[in-house]
């Protein structure tokens, strides 16, 4: 299984939605789109297997991938999806409050580019309630960074570790996120990115203001953030028109493509699950 | 020179005394069906060409001469008829005339390897001559550039055959090359053309004759659609072809150009009669409502000789199905893989209405060609939630039980099966059902090379529950094995039914790399070995990456090892293993005693029972 599979613990949600338990779970017979992202939906510069199937989010992005030269690439819908299929809002969950945001990270190797202090003053002006910031866990761990935040009175909390060649994934991490997402009213970022789409999918209002703080070396070739402001103006802004998000959402993370069960089985390659299988 | 060698059997010159027309008895089913509507009892009645046994049994009840050019096939024919003339074209009698003139197998046939030649426009008016005034005129034509052509292995202008003295073809201007040529040469003759049918599969095979203005009209009907699938896929099975002859009707019908792509015509003239008001002129057959003399849109037989028509007519109510009398025997057929019979014809089903709408099969086909799985959810979802409503404590009996994808109509919210003459012996489970239905689809989708949504990793049972999850229905691989069971059973059952020669192959099989089962096209041969080829790339490209992947986790293993041992061996593990050994004494002592004492109790407990 690519190493990738494993991050944010979406081959643990799979497997648990898939029926096979909360164990290690089996290999998957292909790569599972691990972020949303306006490329092929697989992440640059991890190697792949050609024409090893790509598990896609939507459509949109399936047909990208297809024009970029990706064969076997299907849709199946983000893992998050099946969580929310696994576990429904309950009627008894305490009302929601204040605003979830996500100052945007990259990963590991990359270096956000942007002012943390200028972003503070802006969420401040802008948020009504209380405000809980959801750090990146490489800025979690980085003690003035989380001070930053939480000196300007926010909550700091991180949703795990998302995991590097299958040492440490948190197999909560989506579990965590979503949890924290239902207890908040707003979801915001300085960049549209996947916890956005998540928020808004588990039922808080989006919106996307703010610095983008443009990575030191961003890829350029699928446009980087100035083509994802002119795709999806509408998701941007202090306030977001609902239903139109929550339309977009719907599509981007492919919620109409999450497959039952045993065809989700057949899909990722374990109809014969393999020994380790709990 | 006239020679008598049998009572009805007339030698008037140019016969071909060894040749033979007859290969093949199949086929001649719909235009049997056709000519008995158009003979009245009693009727004079001209066979030009070779034709089939079914036709001589259809019209029984005329008095029939055949004009044959071979004289072994007038041999088969003396006895049945009322008058044999073995002779080419000179040979039929001047000012002799027919209230009607058939011939069925096209003027070709007609011409004579002894004496003068007439050519086709010399023919059409030998045998217009010989139609009385008021009288009737059926003739084939063969379509240059029909289906069969198209998807033909070899080439018609290097014909070698023993029927091809001469090669004539779309080159000689003296013969129509289609329809409308057809309709002016005929009206040049002094003809009125009234209905017209395509016929398919092949010119020398028709299981199939569809008017050709409802073929232009109802370019999505579903009844065509099923007609021309089968007609095409029967009708060229076991052949060498270049491309998949019923994806290339199918797609001419959806285009309007169904009958311009006909393998050949049936044209039906008149001879108008020598006085204007005759009222005979009046009613001209044509293919319509359910007025006496007025014709059917469609007659569809089978490939075995002793197939039933059935006859497709329009009324007030729209289209419905009709049998011949004696036609809709019960027939059963023994399945190897069920203790009994699985399906049998019904006959009190046949005469129903033709339900309206497209093709389950072509649907979903557009759906995963276009990637529309909103379409292909809400399609499928339909069809499921369809078999539910129709199921009594879950089981489905009956036409739905067995209708596949090819025999299915939805119109909007609307679903019916289309020919509802077969039926199930014993109801099957609604799951069953659907997933015979989608693992008959996917069959179809992956040997037949289509593109789909879906990964190449599926096989054909995975990918029948990935289509089973796109209905909503969360069905997984044994649900799928006893439909195959099912669908193994009931294939059987088919030849015996139909006697046509369909392929049986075994379900479990089947694989996504086969070509389809029928015509043996390039193209599909082609795919499939394409289809190979990614396969293998595929494969090539896991195994390196995974023996890759193998040797960096070997490595991390290996360091892994280096760093147990290099810790098992200093000074801190050697105290700290030393300061645990009472402990893990201890531990062992207190596991032992636990077994004895577990071991004790046992052995009282079995005492005391």
């Amino acid at each position: 299984m690519h190493h990738a599979n494993h991050f944010y613990g979406h081959a643990h949600v799979l497997a648990r939605y898939a029926g096979l338990g909360d164990g290690h779970p089996p290999r998957i017979n292909g790569y599972v789109q691990h972020g949303w992202n306006i490329g092929d939906g697989l992440a640059p510069g991890h190697p792949y297997a050609e024409r090893t199937p790509s598990l896609l989010w939507s459509e949109q992005t399936r047909r990208r991938a297809w024009s970029v030269g990706r064969r076997n690439v299907t849709v199946i819908g983000a893992p998050f999806v099946y969580l929310l299929a696994m576990r429904p809002e309950e009627e008894t969950q305490p009302p929601r409050e204040g605003t979830i945001w996500y100052p945007f990270h990259g990963w590991e190797g990359q270096h956000v580019r942007g002012d943390h202090k200028e972003l503070i003053a802006r969420i401040r002006d802008t948020e009504p309630g209380p405000v809980t910031v959801c750090l990146y866990w490489h800025e979690h761990r980085m003690r003035r960074v989380r001070r930053l935040y939480e000196n300007a009175g926010f909550r700091v909390i991180c949703h795990g570790y998302r995991g590097h060649w299958w040492k440490d994934t948190d197999p909560q991490f989506l579990d965590q996120q979503l949890a924290e997402l239902r207890r908040h009213r707003r979801v915001a970022s300085n960049r549209l990115t996947s916890a956005i789409f998540y928020g808004i999918a588990a039922g808080c209002e989006p919106a996307v203001y703010g610095d983008p703080m443009v990575l030191a070396d961003e890829d350029p070739t699928f446009g980087g953030t100035a083509r994802i402001r002119r795709q999806w103006p509408q998701l941007h802004g202090e306030q977001v028109h609902l239903p139109t998000a929550v339309e977009i959402a719907h599509a981007e993370l492919g919620t109409d493509h999450r497959h039952p069960p045993a065809a989700l089985r057949e899909l990722l390659g374990w109809a014969y699950p393999q020994e380790e299988t709990t | 020179m006239t020679t008598e060698t049998a009572s009805a059997v007339t030698l008037p010159g140019g016969e071909m005394l060894a040749w033979s027309d007859r290969t093949d008895s199949a086929g001649d089913g719909p235009l049997a069906t056709l000519a008995a509507r158009l003979v009245p009892a009693g009727a004079r009645v001209l066979l030009a060409g070779p034709h089939g046994p079914a036709l001589l049994d259809a019209l029984a009840h005329a008095r029939l001469t055949c004009l044959l050019r071979g004289y072994p096939d007038a041999a088969v024919v003396a006895g049945r008829v009322d008058r044999v003339l073995v002779a080419g074209p000179h040979g039929l009698p001047a000012g002799e005339e027919y209230d009607v003139v058939i011939a069925g197998a096209g003027l070709d046939a007609i011409e004579s390897v002894e004496g003068e030649r007439l050519g086709w426009g010399g023919l059409l008016a030998r045998l217009v001559a010989a139609v009385r005034p008021g009288g009737d005129l059926l003739l084939r034509l063969d379509n240059p550039l029909g289906v069969h052509r198209l998807v033909a292995a070899g080439s018609w202008y290097a014909g070698r055959d023993d029927a091809e003295w001469t090669v004539g073809g779309v080159l000689d201007a003296a013969r129509p090359a289609n329809l409308e040529q057809l309709r002016q040469r005929l009206a040049a003759a002094g003809m009125r053309t009234g209905a017209c049918y395509a016929a398919y599969p092949r010119p020398d095979l028709t299981t199939a004759l569809l008017a050709v203005d409802e073929l232009a009209r109802r370019t999505t009907s579903g009844l065509f659609d099923a007609v021309l699938h089968t007609a095409c896929t029967d009708g060229y099975t076991g052949r060498f072809v270049l491309a998949d002859p019923a994806r290339l009707a199918v797609d001419a019908l959806h285009a309007g150009r169904a009958a311009d792509l006909a393998p050949s015509w049936l044209v039906l003239a008149r001879r108008p009669a020598a006085e204007p008001t005759d009222p005979d002129d009046e009613t001209h057959p044509l293919p319509g409502g359910e007025v006496p003399g007025h014709l059917p849109v469609a007659l569809v037989g089978g490939r075995a000789p002793d197939a039933p028509v059935v006859e497709v007519l329009d009324g007030a109510q729209g289209w419905h199905w009709r049998r011949p009398d004696g036609a809709a025997h019960v027939g059963t057929g023994a399945a190897p893989y069920a203790s009994r019979e699985v399906a049998h014809r019904d006959p009190a089903a046949p005469d129903g209405p033709v339900p309206d709408g497209r093709l389950l099969r072509s649907l979903l086909l557009d759906g995963c060609l276009r990637r529309d799985t909103a379409l292909l959810r809400r399609l499928l979802r339909g069809y499921a939630d369809w078999l539910d409503s129709q199921a009594e404590q879950g089981r489905l009996a009956g036409a739905v039980a067995l209708a596949g994808a090819d025999n299915l109509v939805v119109d909007g919210d609307r679903w019916a099966v289309l020919d509802r003459s077969w039926r199930a012996d014993a109801p099957l489970p609604v799951d069953v059902v659907l997933a015979r239905t989608l693992w008959r689809f996917a069959a179809d989708l992956l040997t037949g090379g289509y593109a789909h949504p879906w990964t190449s990793t599926l096989d054909v049972p995975g990918l029948t529950v990935v289509l089973g999850g796109v209905a909503g229905r969360d069905f997984d691989r044994a649900v799928v094995e006893a439909a195959m069971e099912t669908e193994a059973a009931v294939a059987a059952a088919l030849p015996g039914l139909d006697g046509a020669g369909r392929v049986d192959l075994e379900p479990s099989a089947v694989t996504p790399t086969d070509p389809p089962p029928g015509p043996h096209s390039y193209q599909q041969l082609r795919e499939a070995w394409l289809r190979q080829r990614e396969e293998n790339t595929r494969l090539t490209a896991l195994l390196n990456w995974t023996e890759n992947l193998l040797t960096a986790r070997e490595r991390a293993l290996r360091r892994a090892e280096a760093k147990i041992n290099l810790l098992s061996g200093s000074l801190s593990y050697k105290v700290g293993r030393l300061a645990i050994t009472p402990a893990r004494m201890a531990r062992r002592g207190a596991r032992a005693a636990k077994r004895r004492a577990r071991a004790a109790i046992a052995s009282k407990q079995g005492r005391q029972k």
